[in-house]
């Protein structure tokens, strides 16, 4: 004996359901193959429906009068147990029901930490499935032959790589839980939340200790006090000030320059150079005396790494720029290569892009050293702290008119109203002895001194 | 619901159905046509009683849910499609045939196999498209047929092209294309029969005037009388015969092919007929009147004027023919016993043969998840 | 606010019944629409009620039924072409594309029709019953495409689509026929307007941007989905041309990752114009690539182990989305 379902059959492309209008056997009832045993009603055709196989009426599950969607069991007829005529070939899936979410089927594979979309044909396809996530070291993007997963772990994506740039923040130091081990919005978002220390560039993210976030003591408001939670980026910066000064010995020079020759040529440049679309400022030109010292005294120009020091192979300025919302140091690379006019064209664009939060991840990284440089307002001079991994940092005093004393060739001394400005570089004393300073700074007083027309 | 109710107007009934309209030939003499052995007449028999026998059990499939899809039915037009079909020359690469959906028995005499029908009403993996199409679109060029697509007057323009070929190779062929009297409006019906017409192929279109179109009838169709009156339009010339008579539709057929063969050009038969069920088994014609049809089925059936005919013209016997309908039956149970339960085709079958190359299409990315 | 439960079709024939009482100029014509109600019973009733000369059965002729609405439309009346399957609508390319789109541009000739037709597979119609051509006409300047998925907005836009002045391809899935009941209001004129994507369900981590018969399989997606803790936004596109920019881009923004689904081939559909208009207007926040799921490139087969493998079901769309929120 075998049983056959009987199913309440789609009359037509768009049938949904059916009704059972009337059944024709009752249960017991023998019948033959193709006799008619029930009849149905649809929206569009009553039928009669005859028996798939001949046998015995077993069950009826469907009553008369009911409305049942198409291929739901309506009845069970008994067979006597021949090959041919036993069970139905299978059902074609059913495609009918109404849309109720299905119960969720378990997928035989296990999930996978990293998802693996990959097909056989040769056909655009989403990039092949790497391993667990290893996280590369931040020189990824060196060199020519980069696969998609190095792309995607330094870059990651628009989205990661504008919030990257908003805060100031390196990609290549966040561990990234996502596809190819890339970082995701959550993992740069929560590591801003975390906020460890500076957007510093280099290698592993070791000592001097970026990786701990550090706890500031914290006091007691009185009433009337307004308490303001730091944004990320002033507790970025706060976290770095207190471990520069806890991990570098600092010690200051101070170097007085004369500024009237740069400010006589700056006056006369200065329209050729709006002329093409660059504002030539002073800083520009300290900047051009760095960058062709720092070649020379590269000890200024270095980082220490453990019991080492590291002479950086390129000069790349960083210019620290105040902003409403925090500080923040966009570098000229390579601004040794560049022109005076370059270098103040370099500043303009970096300077507009830090104003309009347009600067990517990459402006901000691999500084060798810094200049600070607080313009019209700012003090007669300043202490700066370095900014990690540096040695150096060059403070820039206000740039004013005052009496100086002046040696004729012939030895006479009078006094003269010269433009002044205080230079004073905060220097690592682990690595840069004050003979070293001295003489780099000596030198780039004596630059902007005499600075060459012919280099403007 | 109102619109069962819904009545024809008196026009559409059509007058004359008890009575076969007499056929028309065009003038000149044209030669007669061998009479049919009693082999013959014992085969046409068998396969109407085929294709009868084969669509009752279609439609007892279909409502077992083991049809997929839509069933059209050829009740009432099976004469028409076996006689003509049976004019042609059959067997390996002789002439060619396109059937539409109610020319299941065109298909059988020209070698079409039960089970290869039962096959593709079930969406088998053996069937001749291995589940990719519907019900009777498939084709056997070798055999002698090429299933259709959907969009009605398209077999034309491609019969025309097959013909075409027989012309420019020289070969003594014929190609039989059917169309019905809803098809003949489109605009591949036009641009076929007039380029065939032109190239004065060896075509011959049978125009199937079985009076609904779904729920249109002929007075909402066209605006002439026979389908004939078209066919003169594009030079073509052309008969009209009661379709529901074996032996007029065999002789009418015969007469054409013959010409075309001679080189003629296309030759238009109009067959007279009548759609005995609705559009497709989910359609219950209530557009037309049940004693219309009851006449019809009762009066006009041409399986039972045939075996009339065979009968009284002791042409072929009472118990020859009860045992041929005896055959085909176990015929029918044998082949659909055989495919039944055969399984559905695996569904990554789904991706070759779209082009030759590549060899397969791609599968889509999240199918490896 | 009185409510009733209607299926798809009955919201469609409602907006249409609406229509036709509303404005004399409004009629239709088709094949089998007048004394048969329509192969699926869309325009059941409406020759009874607005007689044979505003419900005209016409002859097997797509170009014809085309044309004739573009001549009727230019002398003012509001013909509603029905294509009896929307797979027929080939036949009227030529018409629909070089007449009646370009009519304006090229004539000042105002054409306002609508074409509408069943649509759609995951019915076992095989090759020539199961198409989706919004992709044929989406480069027709000129011509709007609508494709609702909801009972509300079949009604919705059939009317918007019957007043618009522009000429509108109106899409109905057969398989949404039947299947989807809502409960609409009575007495209340539903409008939906044409150019509007709709929010269907909220979320955070992910957007499936889709339209018609796979709103439902994202929905049953998203449910799923949300058991693993996803939360999935889908947004259902409603109208195809002119596309909906601005809710494309807001889900974009909101969510990061985007999944667009739809029935139509990967190759030529759609969802390679979604995707090049989120690159141009919201490439900053995606935060992974964006994908498609959507049916393989081959003609719909009929058998339904076939016709299951090559449309895309709910389980792709999940696999799909998983795979993407953990990108």
């Amino acid at each position: 004996m075998a049983r056959v379902d009987v199913l309440m059959p789609q009359m037509g492309e768009s049938i949904a359901e059916g009704t059972l209008s009337k059944w024709l056997k009752k249960v017991g009832d023998s019948v033959k193959r193709d006799e008619p045993l029930f009849e149905i009603s649809t929206d569009k055709v009553d039928a009669e429906i005859p028996a798939p196989a001949a046998g015995t009426l077993a069950e009826i599950k469907v009553q008369e009068g009911q409305t049942v969607p198409v291929q739901t069991l309506v009845a069970v007829l008994e067979t006597d147990a021949s090959a041919a005529a036993s069970k139905p070939a299978p059902a074609p899936a059913p495609a009918a029901a109404a849309p109720k979410p299905e119960p969720s089927k378990a997928e035989p594979p296990p999930p996978k930490p990293t998802p693996q979309p990959r097909a056989q044909a040769p056909s655009p396809q989403p990039p092949a499935p790497a391993p667990a996530p290893a996280m590369k070291t931040a020189d990824g993007d060196g060199g020519g032959v980069q696969t998609a997963e190095q792309r995607l772990r330094t870059k990651s994506t628009p989205l990661v790589r504008k919030i990257a740039a908003e805060h100031s923040v390196d990609i290549t130091r966040i561990p990234g839980s996502g596809y190819a081990g890339r970082v995701t919005k959550q993992d740069i978002l929560g590591y801003i939340e975390r906020a460890p220390a500076a957007p510093t560039p280099g290698p592993r993210p070791q000592a001097p200790g970026p990786g701990a976030a550090i706890d500031h003591p914290t006091v007691e408001p009185w009433p009337g006090d307004r308490v303001e939670p730091w944004s990320k980026i002033r507790k970025i910066t706060a976290d770095h000030m207190v471990m520069s000064r806890r991990v570098s010995a600092h010690v200051a020079s101070f170097f007085e320059v004369d500024f009237t020759r740069i400010a006589q040529l700056r006056a006369k440049a200065k329209q050729t150079y709006a002329e093409r679309g660059v504002n030539l400022t002073f800083l520009a030109f300290i900047v051009k005396a760095c960058a062709e010292n720092l070649r020379k005294h590269p000890i200024v120009n270095a980082a220490v790494s453990g019991d080492s020091t590291i002479y950086r192979a390129e000069v790349n300025i960083g210019i620290a720029v105040a902003l409403d919302w925090g500080l923040i140091v966009p570098v000229i690379k390579h601004a040794d290569e560049l022109a005076l006019m370059g270098i103040a064209r370099a500043i303009n664009d970096l300077g507009e892009r830090a104003r309009t939060k347009k600067l990517s991840p990459d402006d901000i990284q691999r500084g060798t050293f810094t200049i600070t440089n607080p313009g019209g307002f700012g003090p007669f001079a300043g202490i700066p702290i370095i900014n990690q991994p540096q040695v150096a940092i060059l403070g820039v005093g206000a740039i004013e008119k005052r009496p100086k004393v002046l040696t004729a060739d012939d030895g006479a001394e009078s006094i003269a109203i010269r433009t002044m400005g205080m230079l004073t570089m905060s220097y690592d004393h682990r690595v840069v002895d004050g003979a070293d300073a001295d003489r780099f700074l000596a030198d780039v007083k004596n630059l902007l001194q005499e600075f060459p027309e012919g280099a403007v | 619901m109102d619109s069962r109710a819904a009545r024809l107007t008196p026009a559409s009934v059509p007058s004359s159905i008890a009575a076969p309209s007499p056929a028309t030939r065009p003038g000149g003499a044209s030669p007669a046509v061998a009479p049919l052995s009693r082999d013959q007449l014992r085969e046409i028999y068998y396969y109407l009683r085929l294709t009868r026998t084969l669509e009752e059990r279609l439609v007892a499939l279909y409502r077992q849910t083991k049809v997929i899809g839509g069933l059209f039915r050829s009740l009432g037009q099976e004469g028409e499609s076996v006689a003509s079909a049976y004019a042609l020359e059959r067997g390996h690469n002789k002439d060619i045939l396109s059937p539409l959906i109610r020319n299941l028995g065109s298909m059988l005499v020209m070698g079409a196999q039960p089970i290869e029908i039962l096959r593709q009403y079930m969406a088998k993996a053996e069937s001749p498209t291995r589940g990719r199409e519907l019900n009777v679109h498939f084709n056997d060029l070798e055999k002698g047929y090429l299933g259709q697509i959907s969009h009605l007057g398209d077999m034309i323009p491609v019969m025309a092209g097959i013909a075409l070929t027989f012309k420019l190779r020289r070969e003594p062929r014929v190609g039989l294309v059917y169309i019905g009297d809803g098809g003949t409006s489109t605009g591949t019906f036009h641009e076929g029969l007039n380029f065939a017409a032109v190239q004065r192929l060896p075509l011959v279109v049978i125009g199937e005037y079985n009076h609904w179109a779904y729920s249109t009838p002929p007075e909402k169709q066209f605006a002439v009388k026979d389908l004939a009156e078209k066919a003169k339009g594009y030079g073509v010339p052309a008969v009209t015969v009661d379709g529901n008579d074996v032996f007029a539709v065999y002789e009418a057929t015969r007469s054409a092919v013959d010409r075309a063969r001679r080189g003629k050009g296309v030759q238009f038969v109009e067959v007279k007929t009548y759609r005995r069920k609705g559009h497709a088994e989910h359609d219950d014609q209530h557009y037309v009147p049940k004693d219309v049809l009851e006449r019809w089925s009762r009066e006009n059936d041409p399986i039972d004027r045939y075996a009339q005919r065979l009968r009284s013209g002791d042409l072929v016997g009472d118990a020859d023919l009860k045992e041929i309908d005896e055959r085909v039956r176990v015929e029918v149970d044998q082949a659909t016993d055989a495919c039944m339960n055969e399984p559905l085709p695996a569904a990554e079958t789904a991706l070759p043969g779209v082009y030759v190359n590549p060899p397969a299409a791609d599968r889509l990315w999240f199918k490896a998840l | 606010m009185a409510t009733r439960e209607v299926t798809f079709l009955e919201a469609l024939r409602q907006g249409l019944w609406e229509e036709m009482e509303r404005d004399e100029r409004v009629f239709i014509l088709g094949e089998d629409v007048g004394l048969y109600g329509g192969a699926f019973k869309v325009t059941e009733g409406f020759s009874k009620r607005f007689g044979e000369s505003r419900v005209i059965d016409t002859p097997i002729a797509e170009a014809a039924i085309v044309g004739a609405a573009a001549g009727a439309a230019h002398m003012g009346l509001r013909p509603v072409a029905e294509m009896q399957f929307i797979d027929f609508i080939s036949c009227a390319y030529d018409m629909l594309t070089n007449y009646v789109a370009t009519a304006r541009y090229r004539a000042g000739l105002s054409t306002p029709l609508v074409v509408r037709g069943p649509c759609g597979g995951y019915v076992r119609g095989g090759p020539f019953h199961s198409q989706n051509p919004e992709a044929a006409f989406l480069h027709t300047p000129g011509l709007k495409i609508v494709y609702p998925a909801t009972a509300r907005d079949a009604k919705g836009l059939i009317k918007a689509s019957i007043r618009d002045e522009d000429p509108v391809l109106y899409l109905e899935h057969k398989w949404l026929y039947r299947r989807i009941k809502e409960q609409l209001p009575e007495g209340e004129e539903i409008l939906t307007p044409i150019g509007q994507a709709r929010l269907a369900r909220e979320g955070k981590d992910l957007s499936i941007i889709t339209y018609g018969a796979t709103l439902w399989k994202s929905l049953e997606a998203a449910d799923q989905l949300a058991q693993d803790g996803v939360s999935v936004e889908v947004l259902d596109l409603r109208t195809l041309l002119p596309m909906d920019d601005a809710a494309i881009v807001n889900t974009v923004k909101k969510t990061n990752k985007v999944l667009i689904v739809h029935e139509d081939t990967r190759t030529g559909g759609i969802a390679g114009e979604i995707t090049a208009r989120i690159n141009e207007q919201a490439f900053e926040w995606l935060d992974g690539p964006i994908m498609r799921v959507t049916a393989h490139d081959v003609p719909i087969p009929y058998a339904p182990t076939l016709e299951d493998f090559v449309l895309p079901q709910t389980d792709d769309i999940v696999k799909a989305a998983r795979w993407l929120a953990k990108y």
